[in-house]
């Protein structure tokens, strides 16, 4: 079982680490994304601080400024996008006949499924801390907007934050690869990835704050994994004030979204690699 | 036990209720190189897919290596090794990643693995390419790296489906040679399904044929093709208003003539003997022979006979005179 799993994880490796691109976007999207769009959409600047925009910085529940409040729900925004195409490995493994050499090999079916989940959600997670160093790294940059750490941060408070970027990248992944396992058309599965992928984002808090939404968006937002994932970052990065929870507690949260979202995605592998 | 492969009364019926497959019985013995012919559409990747254990059969059983495919499927899949029609390696990975792959999915350790795939690179003759990205490779290494790949775990059958397909004559025998020399040297039972009746008459030990799910022939290739009595022996006149038919009958060793415009077909044993028997029966007749062939009895024919259309597309027009409507058939 730990032999076919790792022989999985190898290949997956092997096969991203021989694209430069793929390689390489994986660096670049965290730091496109804060420089061009963080510093452009910036609400310090549009709606200042003071008589009449009070509201808006008491929405940001503690987060110094708006920035800084952008950078911690980038965690969900890139993770997010990072695991769009976890799927497509198996969606062309399934086009290029590999699929079915996987499946007549005595390799277990959990190991297939697990060796593609892990080193997916492992991708998938580390863009969220580049965006983290990132931010960090534009506050000292004279001209550049950047992460205005305002909280002190305990090692917990970073083992929280790794935790929550990991069950958040293993619930998204896991989801993926389902899509990629019951799917057969390429068209089938960028079209419903990119039909899920901002209203996700746009239903948490990841941009906006929760406060600021339509209650009927507010329930939805409070509900939503990249939320709760959010939330565990803010908490421990900000002098934060007013969440409902914990960070424990939506770290429970997050364990059950993935819970669930393993198991349904099990679940569709397994039917997908059996003998039909 | 001596039967390697056992199906009984093997069937698949989809959803929607079409039969794939319907009864089929068969058994391959240990170390035997068996094919298994049909043109396309009459169930061998279907067949092949139930042994393999890709598919279940909705009726019947199937043992290979002494398990049920249906209730061991994984007992199974440790003692087979598969060749696709594809490649099925991964293009941007080396051959020999590419086996240090297929090694670990079948749990074999590294340690354990390196001798195994440096014997099989060489073997394979592909030691040379061994660290080059698989993309690089032709037609034939591709396939021998599929053989490589499917033989790693040293499984008892090889299933081999339509290998040889898209490679040049002198491509296909040589890989004859890699699977002959596979048998020889790992005793390897080889279950081969394939297009190419000269690559079944050349490797295979015995072989069945199927047409529309259902087996309609088995046996040894010389016995199949003995079945159709003899040599056939065509003999060509511009002169058509001349019946030769009586003519050629009289000729000693001709066993029936059948005539179809200006060809006339006949049966015997021995046929390169009558070629000038038949020459000088026709001189007194005045009529014009432009060609007469000589032609042994090979799978092609075996094969219309039996299903009542010729095996290949091209060439046969007998397949199509004598039974239009089912030759057809094999368009769809």
């Amino acid at each position: 079982m730990w032999r076919e799993f790792a022989t999985v994880v190898r290949r997956e490796y092997l096969k991203w680490a021989r694209v430069p691109i793929w390689v390489g976007s994986y660096f670049i999207i965290p730091f496109v994304y804060l420089l061009l769009f963080g510093q452009a959409f910036n609400l310090d600047r549009l709606f200042p601080a003071g008589a009449g925009n009070a509201g808006l910085h008491t929405a940001l529940l503690g987060a110094p400024d708006y920035f800084s409040y952008f950078t911690a729900g980038m965690i969900g925004f890139v993770i997010l996008t990072a695991s769009l195409y976890a799927g497509t490995g198996v969606l062309f493994d399934k086009q290029l006949g590999i699929q079915s050499r996987m499946s007549a090999s005595p390799a277990p079916r959990s190991a297939l499924f697990a060796g593609s989940l892990v080193f997916r959600s492992m991708m998938a997670m580390w863009p969220a801390f580049l965006a983290i160093a990132f931010g960090l790294v534009f506050d000292r940059i004279p001209g550049l907007v950047g992460l205005d750490v305002n909280g002190s941060v305990s090692a917990l408070g970073v083992a929280e934050i790794v935790l929550a970027a990991f069950l958040l990248s293993v619930m998204f992944t896991a989801l993926f690869l389902a899509f990629g396992y019951a799917l057969d058309k390429n068209e089938s599965y960028f079209g419903l990835t990119s039909l899920l992928n901002l209203p996700i984002l746009f239903t948490s808090n990841a941009m906006f704050p929760q406060s600021t939404m339509p209650s009927w968006l507010q329930t939805i937002a409070a509900y939503n994994p990249v939320s709760l994932a959010v939330n565990v970052v803010r908490e421990n990065l900000f002098a934060t004030v007013g969440y409902a929870y914990g960070p424990g507690e939506y770290l429970l949260g997050l364990a059950l979204w993935a819970g669930l979202l393993i198991a349904v995605a099990l679940g569709v592998a397994a039917r997908e690699l059996r003998a039909k | 036990m001596s039967e390697t492969i056992a199906a009984e009364a093997l069937g698949k019926r989809f959803t929607g209720g079409v039969d794939a497959v319907r009864d089929v019985t068969l058994t391959v013995r240990e170390a035997e190189i068996y094919g298994f012919l049909g043109p396309n559409g009459a169930g061998k990747t279907t067949t092949t897919s139930m042994l393999t254990t890709l598919l279940r059969p909705t009726h019947g059983r199937a043992e290979v290596a002494g398990f049920d495919v249906g209730e061991r499927p994984e007992a199974v899949r440790r003692r087979i090794g598969l060749v696709f029609q594809r490649s099925t390696a991964d293009a941007d990975l080396t051959g020999r990643e590419n086996l240090e792959i297929a090694a670990g999915l079948c749990g074999i350790s590294r340690a354990q693995a390196r001798p195994r795939i440096r014997d099989l690179l060489d073997r394979m003759d592909l030691t040379e390419a061994a660290d080059r990205y698989v993309r690089t490779y032709s037609g034939g290494m591709q396939r021998r790296l599929e053989v490589a790949v499917g033989t790693i775990h040293e499984p008892e059958v090889l299933f081999l489906d339509e290998p040889t397909l898209g490679l040049d004559p002198q491509g296909r025998a040589g890989f004859w040679r890699y699977i002959r020399d596979l048998r020889a040297r790992d005793h390897v039972t080889i279950f081969l399904t394939t297009h190419y009746l000269d690559e079944a008459d050349q490797l295979c030990d015995r072989l069945s044929v199927i047409d529309h799910g259902s087996l309609v022939a088995s046996g040894v290739p010389s016995e199949l093709k003995d079945r159709l009595g003899g040599d056939t022996i065509e003999v060509t006149s511009t002169d058509g208003p001349t019946d030769l038919t009586d003519v050629l009958r009289a000729v000693p060793g001709i066993t029936s003539v059948a005539r179809a415009g200006p060809v006339y077909r006949l049966k015997c044993h021995r046929g390169e003997t009558l070629v000038s028997k038949i020459a000088l029966a026709i001189h007194p007749s005045g009529a014009e022979v432009t060609s007469v062939v000589v032609r042994k009895p090979s799978l092609d024919e075996v094969f219309l006979e039996l299903t009542g259309r010729a095996y290949r597309e091209e060439g046969d027009t007998n397949g199509g005179a004598r039974e239009p409507a089912r030759a057809s058939r094999r368009a769809g």
